[in-house]
């Protein structure tokens, strides 16, 4: 079982994804935007983060870089939809450990989150 | 009155990817057609704004009946309610149709970026969308219909276009109740 930290301002959504990881077997936390993902991370040091690209008050990217700042060894998938390709080869050159597109497939975010704790 | 429809298939394909793999649902196309009036509004309407090479707006118009069937099989659990969740999971699904369909636009060569979606709530509510005439699609599926209205255009300025389309709260009518959530 591993900590995972959703980062998405989709209440729907955050949702969605926590009933999936709490079914396979993980613990779950969750932040609204970036910001308070970054303030979570550092107190609550999740083993994973899945990170959303588009959010309020600090998109994704920014969060990233600044939780892979404060731990270089931050596990971080970022969420992702189609036509924000030049945003994930950022978010790579920043240390993403991989991407999951929209609309999700249960078993591809399980995979990522897997291959991240790898 | 002319119809531009290159912009038509990739939001039809997007949805039918979308709605197919979200929520099990395979919508058939009705008959298109081209409307320059302003839209009357089913119960909700997702609106988002693309802005770069085509610009303009792109609105789902469903009953809530539709939005609350669409998140219960999202989630997999019923929804009875249309609270903050459940709309927040229809923006969600209009927000994911067309980033699908922007990438498609953008592989034809159109490159956008597209706004976070804005949910309207109000049966017949007046929406203009000024000189851009809208494609109007109907996707119908035996559980319901979701309405797409395509308000673009082609962009050849490698400025902004600040002329994009917004909604004008003066074309809404003041005696029509509106919720409006950004999730």
């Amino acid at each position: 079982m591993a900590k995972i930290l959703i980062v998405d301002d989709a209440e729907f959504l955050r949702l969605r994804i926590s009933k999936m990881l709490i079914g396979g077997g993980h613990e779950v936390i969750e932040a609204d935007n970036g910001a308070k993902g970054v303030s979570i991370y550092k107190s609550a040091k999740p083993d994973v983060v899945l990170m959303d690209i588009t959010m309020p008050e600090m998109d994704g990217l920014a969060a990233l870089k600044e939780i892979r700042a404060a731990d270089p060894n931050a596990r971080v998938v970022m969420l992702t939809a189609l036509g924000q390709e030049s945003v994930v080869i950022e978010a790579v050159k920043n240390g993403a450990k991989d991407f999951v597109v929209k609309p999700f497939q249960p078993e591809r975010v399980l995979a990522a989150i897997d291959k991240a704790l790898a | 009155m002319t119809m531009n429809v290159k912009f038509l298939n990739p939001f039809v394909e997007a949805a039918h990817d979308v709605l197919s793999a979200e929520a099990g649902i395979t919508p058939a196309r009705g008959t298109v057609s081209l409307q320059q009036s302003a839209l009357t509004a089913d119960e909700v309407t997702v609106l988002i704004s693309l802005v770069g090479q085509v610009q303009g707006v792109v609105l789902y118009g469903m009953s809530v009946e539709m939005g609350l069937l669409l998140v219960s099989r999202m989630m997999s659990q019923t929804f009875e309610a249309f609270d903050n969740l459940a709309q927040s999971g229809v923006a969600e699904l209009g927000n994911v149709i067309t980033g699908r369909a922007s990438a498609r636009l953008a592989k034809a060569g159109y490159v956008s970026t597209i706004s976070p979606p804005t949910l309207i709530q109000g049966k017949e509510l007046r929406i203009s969308t000024f000189d851009f005439s809208r494609i109007v699609v109907p996707l119908r599926c035996d559980t319901g219909e979701i309405t797409v209205h395509l308000a673009l255009r082609e962009n050849h300025s490698s400025e902004p276009d600040t002329s994009y389309v917004q909604i004008n709260p003066r074309q809404v009518s003041p005696s029509a109740a509106i919720g409006v959530a950004v999730p």
